[in-house]
Formats: C-alpha cells, sequence, structure tokens
C-alpha cells in the first residue's frame, strides 16, 4: 500500500507539473488562424437531430430538389437514404428521384459530367457527401445562410464564409435578395455601458458587414429560411456519418460492458490478493 | 478420457517445451510483488497491437490500394457492414498505441527502467517506438486524403533535405514524380507486411531479455537479492494468476475509454482523425493549415524550430535517436525517481512539459510568439538528456531499501 | 577457404539486391504521364497567373504587368539569392523573368523547403507575413516566401528559388517540361 506521506509527495509532484505545464501552454494561447467562418467571424452554432425523420426528410428533399442538379453524394445509395430516412421506397423513387433510369442501389452519382461542369463554372462543384466531416456542419449552416448581392462576382453574389464562392445562392427565391449593408451603432465604453455625449444621447459609429434580406423578395420569411437551412445541414450531416446515431446507441452498449468487466475483475483481483497475504 | 489427454500431451511435451515455456514465461514467472498504475502501460501496450493486427487484417479485405484508395474507405464506411467499426477500431487503435506506449516510455524515465542491466530490454523498445512512428506515418497515407497526402509531401521532401542523393531519394521513395498510386501501393505492403514482422519480432525480443533480466518496480529495489531456498525472490508473486489480475483491471479501465472514444468520438477532435483528410488528395492545392496527427507533433514542432532544412531534419532525428543513449547517460547510483535528487526530479518535470508543450505548438500554426516558445522547448528537450550525466553525478540520492 | 567463399557469397548481395531497389524506380507508365503539356498564355489577363498540372505538379504561369517587369528588382535587398547561383538555372542570364520570355514566368509551384504549393499574393500592399510586401509567392505550410519571379527571400526556412522547368515558347504556345534547344 503507498504511505499517505508518499502520496502526497506525489501530489505535491503532480500539482506543480500542472501548473507549470498550463502556464507555459497560456503563453501560446492566441487567435492565429483567423475565424472559422471568415468574413462571418465565428460560425454559428448548429445541433443535429439525427433521430428527427421529418427534418431529415425535408433537408433531403430541398437537397435533390436545388443541390443534386450540380453537386452529387457520390458514395451514397439512394436506397440506403430512403430506408434511413423511413420513405418508402416507391414514395421516394416516385417523389423525390427526377431520373427514370435510376436502381435503387445505384451511387447518388450526380447528374452532370465534372468536365462539362468544370468548364460551366471554372471548377467541378464539389461532391457533398462528406461536406459536413471536412468543414463541420456549422460551417455548412452558416455557409448557406450568408450569400449577399455583389455585381462584381460571376453569378452577382459573394459569400462571407467563403469569400469568393464560385457558386450562385440556387436558394435566392426563397431567402430573398440578401445585402449587405451598414447601420449605425452605440460605441460602447470600457465600463461596459453605452458612450454617451453631455445631452445625454447615445454616440453610434457606422459598423458595416450585416447582412440584411430586402422585403418581399423571397417566398420564405427569416425564419422559415433559416429551418428549411437547419433540415438541409441535418441532411447533409447524416449523409455525412450515417452510421452516427447506429454506433452511438451500440457504443453504450459496449461502454457498458466494460464497466462491468472492470467492476468484476476489480472484485476478482481484490479477493485473490487477500489469499495471497 | 483424460488419461489420453494427458498422453497426447505428454508426447507434445517431449517433442515441444510446452510446459516448460509456460511455466518459464508465464505461470510461474515472478514479478515483483508491489508495482503501481505505471507498470500496466506494457501489458496495454501488448493489447493494442492485438487489436491493431486483427482488425488491419479485416481492412485489408476492405480496402484497395492504388488510386481507389479513397474512394475504398468510404465504401467500407458505407457499404459494409459493421465496415465503420473495423476502421474506427483501427484508427482509434492507431492513436491509444502511441498514448500508451509514450506512458510506458515515461514510466521508463520516472522509474530508471533503463538501468543495468535492462539496456537492451529499452533498446529494442526505443527501436519497437521507431519502427511505430514509420508503421502510422505509412497508414496515415493509405486513405489517401488531403492531409495523408501533403502530409507524405512533407515528410518525403524531409529525405530531399540530403546533400546529394536528396532528390533522387525522394523520386525513388515515391516512385512517381508526386505521391500517386504507385507510392501509396508500396506504402500500403510496407504497412501491412514488412513492418508489423519487423514489429512482432521486436516486441519478442523485448519480451524474451525483459524476462531474462527481470521486470522493474518503483522503488528500485533488486527483488533477485532475496531469495527462497527454490531461487524464487522473496518479494515476488507469480505472473499467473496476480499479474494477470492486476492487468486485466487495467485492460478494464483501458478499453472502456477505447471504447468510449471508437464508438462516441472517432474524431478525436480532428486530432485522431484530421478534418482535412475528409477530401481526396489533390497534389495541386495545399490546405491552409496542415499539421501532423498529435503523436508526431512533438517532433513536427523541433523540426520547425530549426530555421534550416538540413539541421531541422537533423535535430528532429536527433530528438527520437537520443533516447537509445539514455542508459549511458544516466550516472545515479539509484535508478527510480523516488530516491533520486532533486535535480533528477526537476529535470523531468521539465522535460515532460517541454514536451507537451512541443506537442501543442506542433498542432497549430507558427506566429513569431510560439516560435520562440518552441525554441525554449527544443532547448529544454535536450538538455534534459544532454545534462543527463551531470546532473545524475552531482546530486545526492538517498538510500534505497533492501526490500520491496 | 573460409574467406573465399564468404567474398565470393557477399558479392552476390548486391546482384540479389538490384531488382528490390530497382523496381522502387518510376516506372515507365509512371514516366509516361509526366509527358510536357502546352498552354495558351496570351488567355492569363497581365499581372495574373495559372496553375496547371505537369506530372501532376503544381507549375504556375504568370503574366507580369509592364509595371511589375519594372519593379523586378524592388525586392532585391530581401532576396536571399537573386542572381540563382544555389541552384542549377536553366536560362541564366536571359530575361529577369528568369524564363524564354520577357513577359512570362514559368515556375514549379512546390515549394523548396518540404514541398507544399505556395500560394499566388500579387498585390503590392502589407501582409500579416510582412509589412512591406510587394507581391509574391507565401507558403501556407512554414511561411517561406518568394518574390513574384519566384526568388526565395532570406530568413525563410526554404534553402532556394522556386525550380523553372525546362519550357519553350512557340507563338502564344508555351510547351512545359521539354526544350529542344536545351539538349
Amino acid at each position: 500500500m503507498i504511505s499517505l506521506q508518499k502520496l502526497s509527495t506525489d501530489l505535491l509532484w503532480i500539482k506543480g507539473f500542472f501548473i507549470i505545464l498550463f502556464s507555459f501552454l497560456y503563453f501560446n494561447l492566441e487567435a492565429a488562424e483567423g475565424a472559422p467562418c471568415k468574413d462571418y467571424g465565428e460560425c454559428d452554432e448548429f445541433k443535429h437531430t439525427l433521430n428527427d425523420m421529418s427534418s431529415l426528410q425535408s433537408g433531403a428533399s430541398t437537397f435533390l430538389t436545388y443541390c443534386y442538379g450540380c453537386h452529387s453524394l457520390e458514395y451514397s445509395r439512394w436506397n440506403r437514404v430512403a430506408k434511413d430516412l423511413d420513405i418508402p421506397e416507391e414514395i421516394f423513387f416516385d417523389n423525390l428521384v427526377f431520373d427514370p433510369s435510376v436502381k435503387p442501389g445505384d451511387l447518388m452519382a450526380g447528374s452532370m459530367s465534372k468536365i462539362e461542369s468544370a468548364e460551366w463554372f471554372g471548377v467541378a462543384p464539389p461532391d457533398l457527401t462528406l461536406v459536413t466531416r471536412l468543414h463541420g456542419s456549422d460551417w455548412v449552416y452558416t455557409y448557406l445562410r450568408t450569400f449577399y448581392e455583389d455585381s462584381s462576382k460571376q453569378y452577382g453574389v459573394n459569400n462571407l464564409v467563403y469569400p469568393g464562392a464560385a457558386m450562385p445562392n440556387v436558394l435566392a427565391s426563397l431567402q430573398g435578395n440578401q445585402q449587405l449593408t451598414c447601420k449605425e451603432v452605440p460605441i460602447i465604453a470600457k465600463n461596459g455601458g453605452e458612450k454617451r455625449d453631455d445631452f445625454g444621447n447615445t454616440i453610434t459609429k457606422q459598423k458595416c458587414g450585416f447582412l440584411t434580406v430586402e422585403d418581399g423578395t423571397g417566398s420564405l420569411n427569416e425564419e422559415e429560411f433559416d429551418a428549411l437551412i437547419y433540415d438541409l445541414t441535418n441532411f447533409l450531416t447524416y449523409v455525412g456519418d450515417p452510421d452516427k446515431v447506429e454506433r452511438e446507441r451500440i457504443g453504450w452498449y459496449v461502454v457498458f460492458f466494460f464497466i462491468i468487466f472492470t467492476t468484476l475483475s476489480s472484485l476478482l483481483y481484490r479477493e485473490y490478493q487477500k489469499d495471497y497475504h | 478420457m483424460s488419461d489420453n489427454i494427458s498422453k497426447v500431451f505428454n508426447w507434445v511435451n517431449h517433442r515441444l517445451p510446452i510446459q516448460n515455456t509456460y511455466e518459464r514465461h508465464l505461470s510461474k514467472h515472478p514479478v515483483p510483488k508491489k508495482v503501481n498504475f505505471w507498470y500496466l502501460f506494457g501489458a496495454l501496450a501488448a493489447v493494442v497491437l492485438i487489436i491493431q493486427i486483427v482488425s488491419g487484417i479485416w481492412l485489408i479485405m476492405l480496402y484497395t490500394p492504388g488510386e481507389q484508395a479513397f474512394a475504398s474507405i468510404e465504401y467500407m464506411m458505407r457499404d459494409v457492414d459493421y465496415g465503420w467499426a473495423i476502421r474506427y477500431m483501427h484508427t482509434t487503435g492507431a492513436s491509444m498505441f502511441f498514448a500508451v506506449v509514450y506512458l510506458h516510455m515515461f514510466r521508463g524515465l520516472l522509474y530508471g527502467s533503463y538501468q543495468k542491466p535492462k539496456e537492451l530490454v529499452w533498446i529494442f523498445g526505443c527501436t519497437i517506438y521507431l519502427a511505430m512512428m514509420a508503421e502510422g506515418f505509412l497508414g496515415y497515407v493509405l486513405p489517401y486524403g488531403q492531409m495523408s497526402y501533403w502530409g507524405a509531401q512533407v515528410i518525403i521532401s524531409l529525405f530531399g533535405a540530403l546533400p546529394y542523393i536528396g532528390e533522387s531519394l525522394e523520386l525513388w521513395i515515391r516512385g512517381d514524380y508526386y505521391i500517386s498510386g504507385i507510392t501509396v501501393n508500396r506504402f500500403f505492403a510496407l504497412h501491412v507486411v514488412a513492418l508489423p514482422l519487423v514489429l512482432i519480432a521486436l516486441v519478442f525480443l523485448h519480451l524474451i531479455a525483459l524476462h531474462e533480466v527481470g521486470a522493474g518496480n518503483p522503488e528500485g529495489v533488486d527483488i533477485e537479492a532475496h531469495t527462497d531456498e527454490d531461487g524464487v525472490p522473496l518479494d515476488s508473486v507469480p505472473f499467473f494468476p496476480y499479474k494477470v489480475l492486476n492487468a486485466l483491471v487495467g485492460i478494464g479501465v483501458f478499453m472502456t475509454v477505447f471504447a468510449i472514444i471508437m464508438f462516441f468520438f472517432p474524431e478525436g477532435g480532428g486530432y485522431f482523425i484530421e478534418y482535412a483528410n475528409y477530401e481526396e488528395a489533390n497534389p495541386l492545392v495545399t490546405p491552409d493549415h496542415i499539421a501532423p496527427v498529435w503523436y508526431y507533433s512533438p517532433y513536427y514542432s523541433i523540426l520547425r524550430a530549426v530555421p534550416d532544412k538540413l539541421g531541422g531534419f537533423a535535430a528532429m532525428g536527433a530528438a527520437v535517436a537520443i533516447f537509445f543513449v539514455v542508459p549511458w547517460l544516466d550516472r545515479s547510483k539509484v535508478a527510480s525517481i523516488r530516491y533520486k535528487g532533486i535535480l533528477s526530479k526537476i529535470a523531468l518535470v521539465l522535460f515532460g512539459i517541454s514536451f507537451l508543450t512541443l506537442g501543442y505548438l506542433g498542432t497549430v500554426s507558427v506566429t513569431e510568439h510560439r516560435k520562440t516558445m518552441g525554441v525554449i522547448c527544443t532547448f529544454i528537450y535536450f538538455s534534459y538528456f544532454l545534462l543527463m550525466p551531470i546532473y545524475t553525478s552531482i546530486e545526492k540520492t538517498k538510500p534505497v531499501p533492501d526490500r520491496l | 577457404m573460409i574467406g573465399l567463399t564468404s567474398a565470393f557469397g557477399a558479392a552476390g548481395v548486391p546482384f540479389a539486391a538490384t531488382p528490390f531497389i530497382a523496381s522502387w524506380n518510376p516506372s515507365a507508365k509512371a514516366k509516361a504521364v509526366g509527358a510536357p503539356v502546352k498552354v495558351d498564355v496570351t488567355k492569363i489577363d497581365p499581372g495574373q497567373q495559372i496553375q496547371i498540372g505537369w506530372r501532376k505538379q503544381p507549375v504556375f504561369v504568370i503574366r507580369h504587368s509592364q509595371e511589375a517587369i519594372k519593379n523586378i528588382e524592388s525586392s532585391l535587398s530581401k532576396l536571399a539569392d537573386p542572381n540563382s547561383e544555389a541552384i542549377e538555372e536553366p536560362y541564366r542570364n536571359m530575361n529577369p523573368t528568369r524564363s524564354k520570355s520577357p513577359e512570362y514566368t514559368v515556375l514549379v509551384g512546390v515549394c523548396t523547403h518540404l514541398g507544399c504549393s505556395p500560394k499566388f499574393f500579387p498585390e503590392v500592399e502589407p501582409k500579416s507575413w510582412d509589412a512591406s510586401w510587394t507581391g509574391g509567392y507565401f507558403c501556407p505550410c512554414h511561411g517561406s516566401m518568394f518574390d513574384l519571379v519566384g526568388r526565395v527571400f532570406k530568413g525563410v526556412p526554404a534553402p532556394t528559388n522556386l525550380k523553372v522547368p525546362p519550357h519553350n515558347f512557340k507563338g502564344n504556345i508555351l510547351t512545359i517540361g521539354e526544350d529542344e534547344e536545351m539538349s
């Protein structure tokens, strides 16, 4: 058995170790990489709900209607998506699959040839099977909502998260025309309150980079549009990692098994130790 | 019936030393009776080795090297029943292998597990570590994602730092003008056949040498000094069942952690599987931020700390190579840190801190500030080893007890 | 006799090793893919670059603006090897662009440090890595910097200038990877 005195000296060393370690690491903490969502700053947080079938179904429908024309999901299979999303195959193939030559077990390889599309867009639209794993769901969720009008670009739009993205905003008819605008914001004083002039009026400064949608130009309001993008991102999160739900379900059993196993073996070990001493 | 079985057993035993080997290396093998948790990581490394070999064999059945490598990974992850389980077992195993080996090596430094007569055990261990680093690197290239590609590009380019032969050596290693399917094929062969054979042989030697000189203990007491009339050390217990049961508890805890990572956080926050590797290799575009997997990052930091191509490569190589000579750098009369002087204790703490800090720095991009920190930590890292002959011989040690 | 037998046996080792080592050389197939590529350079806007793949390596072709050509020596004091003396320079003293054309520069887009592909920043403006940036290439991996014709800066990890591949201009057509006049 470890003596108490030894334990306390050991703990002292461990404490000293971590204090110096954290002070070393602290010196190196600085934001050098830049914000993950570029001009937008930090990405908006996205929390997936992979058990919400209606959200996944609506996301799949949005994807196949608006995105699949250019972007493939080339590692995913049609019937797998139908099955995982609880859509009866007949309904799925009648309503969501627009290409009659598609067989249920086919990969969702896209409807455009890579070479042709590279000629149209300058660069072939990327496959999106793994987009949420490459950039993260937060990134995708933010990216799809931050297109704004920019006449200097080829498609008349630019994006805050991915400046210079070579992609038209295909959802503009739903979202409306989004623009970058400036507005007057109060200057925050050092004490945290708003700065005021001698007459008690709030002093403001002009700040730019706000996204505003022109009223009445889109068929959805902001809330509905965000919900649509949420479902779409949720669907892409599912496609990126289709076994996640199943994996975590099994994971609980496995972890539980090893906890029991550890308990049993430590009881057995104690038993044998008793017998030895 | 049982009579017949024992007849068969005796027949075999006369021709193959089963019973002898079993008793000598397993059932009756004496191990020190008092050790702490630090002494579990060797057994855990053996467990991970088995996990890696078994999951690896199954991965070979699912993976296609060459140009289809990236697609074949997605094939096994999606189209194959439980393919994800096999692959995540292997990726989690790779990170866990390094984690337990690092802790195992630190145990060695902590309790002087390299001191006479255990020099060869230590050297075989260092060679295993070296082989593991090569094995891990080759394995990381196989999925042929962006990080596979550019990581390999950087590592292979390191050979280009060698004078005269550098450039043709690079071309020879790749077998192509870029890291192509041809390169992936040869890395696959090395990863699944050549290096595993080397690793298994080295592990065998590591264990044989260990059983010859006997396992150590945290007190640094030589248990062979006091034996009973049969020559069994008094302060020992037989390997079976005591050590086995002890290890079993450790394995239980370890497997729980393993399962949590494998099923819930297989990417390990981008440290175990890097996010950029979810994009297929593109020789024409470098990702904005490239960093090695966490287990190489301390050495990567050392490489970056030296502002010279060949010098950086040399420093990185020296940082690994210096482990081999530790048995001859330590001049202390005692093995365990518990009886060493204050200088050794401070040196080991600073070494641990600089190693972890270098590890962190290797995963982030360079700034002026971090560069300075990297140089300081590299300096501490090498000082720990190079000053060891001095501080271990001048400091005052405490007397080691006679018995455990 | 023991010595002779051992020596004879040992002499066989290099022969036995030959197939194992030689089979790692680039195969005929790999060499065939590395054939020259042709590109019409007049399509490039002045001041811009295009990137093409040659032997699956990025090759940068830059069409310099008049102004950039005039300023080509402006960053001279920052350069480690302005005359490319440390490397094999195929077209030394031909043009300030290091190529066979006074208007275009052709570079292998692979950093001479550890092989990443540097990014093109032609603008003359302060950058986070250099406050007095006058246009050129910056490598995201280890921070090496090069000027607009691929010459390396002092104090960066890259040891030498970016390489110039063998090339040839015939009218508007640039051929990369082959130059009959050279051999």
